[in-house]
């Protein structure tokens, strides 16, 4: 397993590292330590990202304000202290401050008192995003993704924000891009409306900072999965998704052969081998060969963390993997971890007589989505981030990293319920 | 001896009585809708008292104290054979299982004879003597025991009345001369068909004209047109047509289809092609108040097709009509498509009614979908679980259509659930919760809603998770019962959506868990203005702690109109709960009225009683007066 810091023994997490240089630092000089009690405002806390970063900033002692919304039936308070309980935090109500707030209105839809209320010193990430594909979310995604940045640049100014961080994504390039490089992007083609409207959003971002004279980054992660070191994750989408939906095909498999008698199943050419491996052909069809750039949320924590607590102005970072895995490499992950075998991976156009099993047929209905970014042939220049952050690295995804990844999603039955039984924060 | 120690005698239990008590008055016990048959007694004596209804009624009165032991009463007992049929009719509706009360009404009668009990009889009446005149003497009758089966219908909170006199008459002109002898005597009268309007406008104190005896049925081919007598029920209709190639616009199975027009015009899905109110009527005879005759095509007779937004009297008894047949073909399907907003399902029907795709449209509720699928209530619960919570389906628009209908609605993009997969659905209801294939239809939907039904291979793959058969379904049902609902199943009609649409043998399951009270409107096909009432009607019932669903609504005139209907439940047997329906109805009735002032554009059905002939235009788009 590659490691995230060159230097860093294989059980020592890039993160504990930089908490022990946080302490360090803090308990030399508070003043010699300009961000060990700078506040921040956080945008979209509730998130797989935010939530991560959120529980990271407080622990490192840091005042976080998080801009949110009640969902469920539960206030942004609740919703919050369910994230922070996953996490083993308890902070106190003056270190964490939730305030429900509409993005897409002037003043956060706040009234004029409370606003001014909030107008304090803090340093901005931003990372609230609609991180839907479909087409039919368009004015929805425009509207999160880019509409938002009014209101929250807005009060950015208002607070006298000494940065601004905005989370972006690293698939802003289009996917014909060879070396994509930490520079910003021109508007093209794009694979989907979540693309399409974080690009514009950069775009939106460097033109009023620049306006606002309001210093900022543009972070630009891959995929997200859990956190290579112990597999925890609050978030089960992208990867897991397409992990989850496989078990269930097989779950669905499993029962008919054990249960019904397996008629159906032996239609599509589905049985069990003798040591109880479920043969399920499975051909999943892209059309070239590419890779899938996936890091780590404790990489991406890393990283972060490193660039808030080094700011440099109009930077852009791409946080990706210089290792990316490929589909193969996954798809025979994915059979060893659930016990089948007969995932094949095609390339080119789909044959003229190409008639899907169901299995098939669905499980390429559900990657449809993400094909872009399944055989994506894009490789990521990351020098910003090496000068930086230069020790941290995104390990290669391999089957121990996946393997504990998965144990644990299975475990919390894919968010559905926590260890302990009780809800799991997932959103 | 007290009625307490006959039904220890007969060692009854209250749970009898309760079923007894929960009988929905729905009276899809009067009609054939299994195919095994109906209590033989029933269509021999004619009175309900002889039906299953009429045998849990009866037993609950005697129970209750409310009629006495009579001749009318051990006829009834002895009429039943204890064959077990009502069994099956019941169970399918309501889950209930009369027999049990039939046995028990045997042995209740029995220890009270035994016991020396006395049967009462009626004093000479000479009214009932001249009606007997007129209808023959098994066809009039004033025994309590018999009248008590009439004194109720399905709505809890209608005013059970009993009536003096029931008459079966059996031609237009027995019917002519009762209503001369009840002009002559001021005996006030009530026509009844199967007593199912659920609003208790067939009850009354004087006499009742139950038309049930009058069943003429006579096809004429070459004008599209069938000549029905008012004791004929929708279900027996639409079978006859049907055997004929034909189709006709009929609503609940056991509602004789005269009234059902007299009383709302008829309220169905198929209302989107087939229209509503005269819409569907070439002619019909009448018999006046006043004994005379008339007709709807007679220039001077009086104008039905007129309609006015306030309650009417009766205009008389219609003793037959003339109906349109409407042509089949055989490449019928039916399909539902999930909407997860009710807007969503309101803006596709009504962009279906306005392309004319589908000869039959409907917006259904997930309460309906799931109690009209579901043989049992338990299964019903977690199919809207599964359909409403889980799979985020706020409603359900169900089309009807020839194979070029079903491609547009394809064309269209929209995610289906196509017959295939309804049957998959339906005959595979216990494993619909199943946890893995229900996860997997959440991962398929996270981009689109419902995305996985445009899956290649999805029908195929449900096939597979739910493993549907009739004897899968039948585990779900009362073990004595399975054997019948498993040969009942392989029925490919019992999971038709065309056929289970025409014939409505489910539908009367909404009525299962609790009997409904229905908030009937025509009014313009807007979402604005029905997520209003919605809104409204939900606010009234839950301040008042009463379950509420939205019910259907049918685009009607291309959409420009609709029926909408929006249900409140009501335990039967609690008083409590029937209190407080009664007075959510009048909260509701203040708030149609409102809208309706406000943009006289809104019909209450209870202002079309009495005026279900009138011309659908009329009915429609006639100015109201604004408030
Ligand atoms: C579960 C359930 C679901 C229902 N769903 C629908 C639906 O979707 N669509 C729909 O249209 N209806 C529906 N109904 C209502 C019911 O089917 C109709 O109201 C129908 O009228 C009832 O028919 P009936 O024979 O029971 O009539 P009754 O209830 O006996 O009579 C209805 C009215 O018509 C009068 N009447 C009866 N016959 C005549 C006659 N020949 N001449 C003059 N007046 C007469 C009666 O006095 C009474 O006022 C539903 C009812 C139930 C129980
Ligand atoms: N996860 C990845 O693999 C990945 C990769 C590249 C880039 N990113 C970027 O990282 C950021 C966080 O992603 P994530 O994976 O954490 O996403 P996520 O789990 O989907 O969380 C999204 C966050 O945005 C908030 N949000 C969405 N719409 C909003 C609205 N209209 N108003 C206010 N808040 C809104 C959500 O709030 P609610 O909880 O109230 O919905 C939630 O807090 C995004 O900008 C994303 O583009 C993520
Ligand atoms: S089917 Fe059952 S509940 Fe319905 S009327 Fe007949 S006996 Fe009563």
């Amino acid at each position: 397993m590659r490691r995230f810091l060159k230097s860093a023994g294989k059980s020592e997490s890039p993160l504990s590292l930089l908490f022990q240089r946080g302490e360090r630092e803090a308990a030399c000089s508070a003043a010699g330590n300009r961000h060990a009690q700078a506040k921040f405002v956080l945008t979209g806390a509730t998130g797989f990202l935010g939530s991560h970063l959120m529980a990271e900033l407080l622990r490192r002692g840091h005042a976080v304000l998080a801009l949110g919304r009640s969902a469920g039936g539960s206030t942004l308070q609740e919703r919050i202290a369910r994230q922070l309980d996953w996490f083993g935090l308890q902070p106190a109500s003056e270190q964490l401050q939730c305030v429900e707030a509409d993005l897409l209105k002037p003043h956060l839809g706040l009234a004029p008192a409370a606003y001014r209320a909030l107008c304090r010193p803090a340093t901005f990430v931003h990372l609230a995003s609609d991180t839907r594909f479909a087409a039919a979310n368009r004015a929805a995604s425009l509207a999160t993704n880019v509409g938002s940045l009014a209101a929250v640049l807005d009060f950015a100014r208002d607070c006298s924000a000494p940065f601004f961080h905005y989370v972006s994504t690293a698939y802003v390039f289009p996917a014909e891009s060879a070396l994509c490089r930490e520079e910003p992007v021109a508007l093209g083609e794009f694979a989907n409306i979540y693309e399409e409207s974080k690009a514009r959003a950069e775009l939106e971002v460097i033109s009023r900072c620049r306006d606002l004279a309001l210093p900022y980054s543009i972070l630009r992660p891959s995929i997200v999965y859990g956190d290579c070191q112990t597999g925890r994750s609050n978030s089960f989408t992208a990867l897991y998704h397409h992990v989850k939906a496989l078990e269930l095909i097989r779950d669905i498999y499993l029962n008919d052969l054990t249960n019904q008698g397996g008629a159906k199943s032996r239609l599509s050419g589905i049985e069990r081998a003798p040591d109880g491996t479920l043969k399920l052909p499975l051909r999943i069809v892209l059309p070239r060969k590419g890779h899938l750039n996936l890091i780590p949320i404790d990489f991406f924590l890393a990283a972060t963390l490193q660039i808030l607590s080094a700011p440099r102005p109009d930077t852009i970072y791409h946080l990706t993997s210089r290792t990316p895995s490929t589909m193969e490499e996954l798809a025979s992950f994915c059979e060893n971890f659930l016990g089948i075998e007969g995932i094949e991976i095609c390339y080119g156009a789909e044959p003229g007589n190409w008639r899907p099993n169901p299995a098939e047929a669905l499980f390429n209905k559900l990657i449809e989505p993400y094909r872009p970014y399944l055989s994506d042939t894009r490789s990521f220049d990351s020098a910003n981030l090496d000068a930086v952050a230069p020790e941290i690295v995104a390990p290669t995804l391999s089957y121990p990293i996946f393997e504990r990844c998965m144990r644990y999603a299975v475990e919390v039955n894919w968010g559905a319920t926590h260890r302990n039984g009780s809800g799991f924060p997932v959103r | 001896m007290k009625a307490q120690e006959f039904q220890e005698a007969a060692g009854c239990t209250d749970e009898v009585l309760s079923t007894a008590h929960n009988c929905r008055h729905y009276a899809m016990c009067k009609v054939d809708f299994l195919g095994n048959g109906v209590c033989a007694s029933g269509p021999q004596r004619g009175f309900v008292a002889f039906y299953p209804q009429g045998h849990m009624d009866l037993y609950a009165a005697l129970r209750d104290g409310g009629a006495p032991v009579t001749s009318g009463a051990l006829a009834v007992a002895d009429s039943c054979d204890l064959c077990g049929k009502c069994d099956h009719q019941c169970y399918f509706v309501t889950e209930l299982r009369p027999t049990r009360v039939m046995r028990a009404l045997k042995e209740h009668l029995a220890a009270y004879l035994q016991a020396g009990g006395r049967v009462e009889s009626e004093a000479e009446d000479p009214v009932l003597a001249r009606i007997r005149e007129i209808v023959g003497d098994q066809w009039a009758t004033n025994d309590r025991a018999i009248a008590v089966t009439y004194s109720h219908d399905p709505s809890p909170i209608a005013v059970p009345k009993l009536p003096a006199y029931v008459v079966l008459p059996g031609s237009a002109e027995e019917v002519a001369s009762l209503l001369r002898l009840f002009k002559e005597t001021g005996i006030p009268w009530t026509a009844r068909g199967n007593g199912s309007n659920i609003l208790g406008f067939e009850l009354g104190e004087g006499a009742i004209i139950d038309l049930n005896r009058m069943r003429e049925m006579s096809f004429d081919e070459k004008n599209w047109s069938v000549r029905v007598g008012p004791g004929v029920s929708a279900f027996e209709l639409q079978s006859a047509a049907v055997a004929r190639g034909f189709r006709v616009h009929v609503a609940e199975p056991a509602a004789l289809v005269l009234a059902s027009i007299m009383c709302s015009g008829i309220l169905s899905l198929f209302a989107t092609s087939y229209g509503t109110s005269a819409e569907g009527v070439l002619d019909a005879r009448f018999v006046a108040p006043d004994g005379s005759t008339f007709s709807m095509n007679q220039k001077q007779g009086p104008n039905l097709f007129a309609f006015a937004p306030a309650p009417q009297t009766t205009p008389g008894i219609c003793v037959s009509a003339d109906l349109k047949l409407h042509p089949k073909t055989d490449d019928e399907e039916g399909a539902l498509i999930p909407c997860s907003t009710l807007a969503a399902g309101l803006e596709l029907s009504r962009e279906l009614a306005q392309r004319r795709i589908g000869f039959a449209v409907g917006v259904l509720g997930i309460e309906y979908v799931a109690s009209f699928m579901a043989p049992t209530q338990e299964l019903a619960n977690q199919a809207k679980q599964v359909f409403g919570e889980r799979l985020g389906m706020a409603c359900l628009v169900l089309v009807l259509g020839d194979r070029y209908a079903m491609g547009s609605l394809k064309q269209m993009g929209h995610p289906l659930i196509d017959q295939r997969l309804f049957r998959t659905l339906n005959l595979g209801l216990p494993h619909l919760a199943s946890a893995p294939w229900l996860d997997l239809l959440t991962q398929l939907a996270l981009d689109e809603p419902f995305g996985y039904l445009k899956a290649e291979g999805f029908a195929e793959l449900a096939e597979t998770a739910l493993a549907p058969s009739p004897q899968r379904l039948a585990r779900a049902v009362h073990p004595e019962l399975r054997e019948f609902h498993e040969k009942l199943y392989a029925r490919p009609e019992l999971t038709d959506l065309v056929w289970l649409n025409m014939f409505r043998i489910t539908s009367s399951r909404i009525g299962r868990e609790k009997h409904f009270f229905p908030i009937l409107l025509y009014l313009p096909l807007e979402a604005g203005l029905i997520e209003e009432l919605c809104a409204r009607f939900q606010a009234i019932a839950q301040s008042r702690g009463i379950k509420h669903e939205v019910g259907f609504l049918a685009p009607i005139d291309s959409g420009k109109r609709c029926i909408f209907e929006y249900d409140y439940y009501v335990d039967q047997c609690d008083a409590g709960e029937i209190e407080r329906v009664r007075e959510a109805v009048g909260a509701v009735a203040a708030v149609i009225d409102e809208v309706g002032a406000r943009t006289g554009t809104l019909r209450w059905m209870r202002y079309v009683l009495y005026q279900g002939f009138c011309r659908m235009e009329n009915l429609l788009y006639t100015e109201v007066p604004r408030g």
